[in-house]
């Protein structure tokens, strides 16, 4: 099985650390949502994970050969009509132009955007249809791992709903690992395997919640729930700045030297 | 809806054209009414007016004078512009790619742009002779720092984002050239070629009137030994004319097509 494992991994920008001593480990089929401030290190994280940034230090070892990473930003090419941003990846990958126009096609349409927009260049397009714009071109790839940072925050309730449901979709169907960044709670819980939060100053995950129940039978109502019982934990309270208190900092000399063991 | 309003844009932004069309023949328009009025003061012999000018540039295409003239020095423009574009677009790009390079041309982009093209055509002269080298050379020397300076700036504004986006979704190198670098770099690129091409056209009538025996700028001294002042215009007119030609029909479409994605509504 295709697994993604981080230990002890350590990055400065400068001479500021802003992440320390953050592991964790993915499998194939799960979803790892990803919650924490704002400024907490988690797109510097993502980064890392797509192979964009070095690290100052860390083990990092993964399996997964094809990732789809969505940004914070929408990134589109500004000299691309939508469909030839969607078709970004599989140009890549050489698929012929026939080909991968149907296939950007066919995924733009399933995610609201119609025929015209797909000809539009991203100057044309709403900061939400930007936002599918950009996921659809990491979607259409079938990633082995899929990096989502923020991706839905752009968008209306009814669309988010869509969405989800061809995320679990892609998932089900090929397997795909997930990571994903998000703000909302909520989102989290409706769509994860496991939940971490991380926490600033340095960045590090303070504490993960595993979330036994099966996707399809989450009910809004257990949703709900859930995220409420999340809210009254130490960790979430304080990192999010709800509650006073101190969250333990990371065991930087013990865990820097022990860097061989994964 | 979204249709009429696309078509709509397109509309307007023909008619945009046509218009900036108008405004450049208005204002050449003018600039010749002040010629003639010059003209009328000065007299024939030193300032012949716009008509007589290209009554005579007339019989000089009639009498077969102008087109092989014309031709030569078109086509040293074309080689020594050529050679500036492609290897002032390579060079600048690759140097625009790293902080070092860019610094280290910087200054030697500068004195090259600041060095006159006649102490170019000195060297040049030379070291070439009087042959067709020596015009295309000083062409070359004098547009390569424009349009070095011009690729270099825009390799060097690339977004980084775009860049980790590239890297991402794992462009080989051929796609980062075409989908990523030059249409980024076309923005930068194209208003340094047009500057280099004006430029290019200067130069060459420059060299050709101190170095070759054909050209128009070995026409141009021909008719200034004879004192005929009418024919040296009509040279002139001729050449702008080749250099507005080739600027509004074939480098602004170009552009405006290439840039396609920036026009519109929020631009
Ligand atoms: N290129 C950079 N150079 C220096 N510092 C940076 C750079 N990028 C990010 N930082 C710093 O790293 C820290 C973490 O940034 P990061 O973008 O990872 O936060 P984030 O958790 O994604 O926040 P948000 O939820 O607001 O997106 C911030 O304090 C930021 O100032
Ligand atoms: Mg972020």
């Amino acid at each position: 099985m295709n697994a993604l494992h981080i230990r002890h991994l350590y990055h400065r920008y400068g001479l500021t650390e802003v992440l320390a001593d953050v592991g964790f480990d993915l499998y194939a089929g799960e979803t790892l949502a990803l919650v924490g401030p704002s400024g907490c290190g988690k797109s510097t994280l993502l980064h890392v994970v797509a192979g964009l940034l070095r690290p100052s230090e860390a083990v990092i070892s993964s399996t997964f050969r094809g990732i789809g990473c969505v940004f914070q930003e929408p990134c589109l090419m500004p000299w691309k009509t939508a469909l030839d941003n969607i078709a970004l990846g599989l140009k890549a990958l050489g698929v012929p132009k026939a080909a991968r126009r149907r296939q950007a096609a066919a995924l733009g349409l399933r995610m609201g955007l119609g025929e015209e927009d797909l000809a539009k260049y991203p100057h044309e397009l709403s900061g939400g249809m930007q936002s599918r714009v950009s996921l659809a071109r990491a979607l259409v790839l079938s990633p082995d791992l899929l990096l989502l940072d923020e991706p839905f925050s752009a968008l209306d309730v009814g669309l988010k709903a869509e969405l989800y449901g061809l995320l679990r979709e892609q998932v089900a169907r090929r397997g795909t690992a997930v990571l994903m960044i998000t703000h909302d709670l909520m989102e989290a819980v409706r769509l994860a395997d496991r939940i971490i939060m991380m926490v600033p100053a340095p960045g590090r995950l303070v504490r993960e919640f595993v979330l036994e129940l099966a996707r399809e039978e989450r009910t809004d109502a257990w949703v709900y729930r859930t995220t409420a019982e999340l809210m009254q934990a130490e960790e979430v309270r304080i990192g999010f700045g709800l509650a006073q208190g101190e969250l333990p900092p990371p065991l930087h000399e013990h865990a820097r030297h022990g860097g061989c063991v994964v | 809806m979204k249709v009429l309003t696309r078509l709509r844009g397109a509309l307007a932004a023909t008619l945009g054209y046509l218009w900036s069309g108008w405004g450049a023949v208005t204002s050449v328009l003018m600039f010749c009414a002040l010629w003639e009025y010059g003209a009328r003061i000065h007299g024939d012999l030193v300032l012949p007016g716009p008509v007589a000018t290209l009554r005579r540039l007339a019989e000089m295409f009639d009498s077969g004078l102008a087109v092989p003239e014309l031709a030569i020095s078109a086509r040293r423009t074309l080689y020594g512009l050529g050679l500036a574009l492609a290897a002032g677009s390579t060079l600048g790009l690759l140097a625009g790619r790293s902080l070092t390079t860019a610094m280290v041309s910087r200054p030697l982009v500068t004195l090259l742009l600041g060095m006159p093209p006649i102490a170019w055509l000195v060297l040049a002269m030379l070291w070439f002779g009087m042959g067709d080298a020596t015009p295309v050379f000083t062409v070359l020397v004098a547009c390569f720092p424009i349009v070095f300076a011009g690729a270099m700036q825009g390799a060097r504004t690339l977004d980084n984002r775009l860049r980790n986006v590239a890297r991402a979704y794992r462009l080989p190198w051929h796609m980062l050239l075409t989908d990523l670098y030059l249409p980024h770099v076309a923005s930068y690129l194209f208003p340094s070629w047009i500057t280099a091409l004006g430029t290019s056209w200067k130069v060459v009538v420059m060299a050709e009137l101190l170095t070759t025996a054909d050209g128009v700028g070995a026409a141009l001294a021909v008719s200034r030994s004879q004192l005929d002042t009418a024919t040296s215009l009509g040279w002139i007119v001729a050449v702008l004319g080749l250099l507005l030609g080739v600027e509004y029909l074939l480098l602004e479409p170009l552009k405006r097509r290439v840039e396609r994605w920036r026009s519109g509504p929020a631009a």
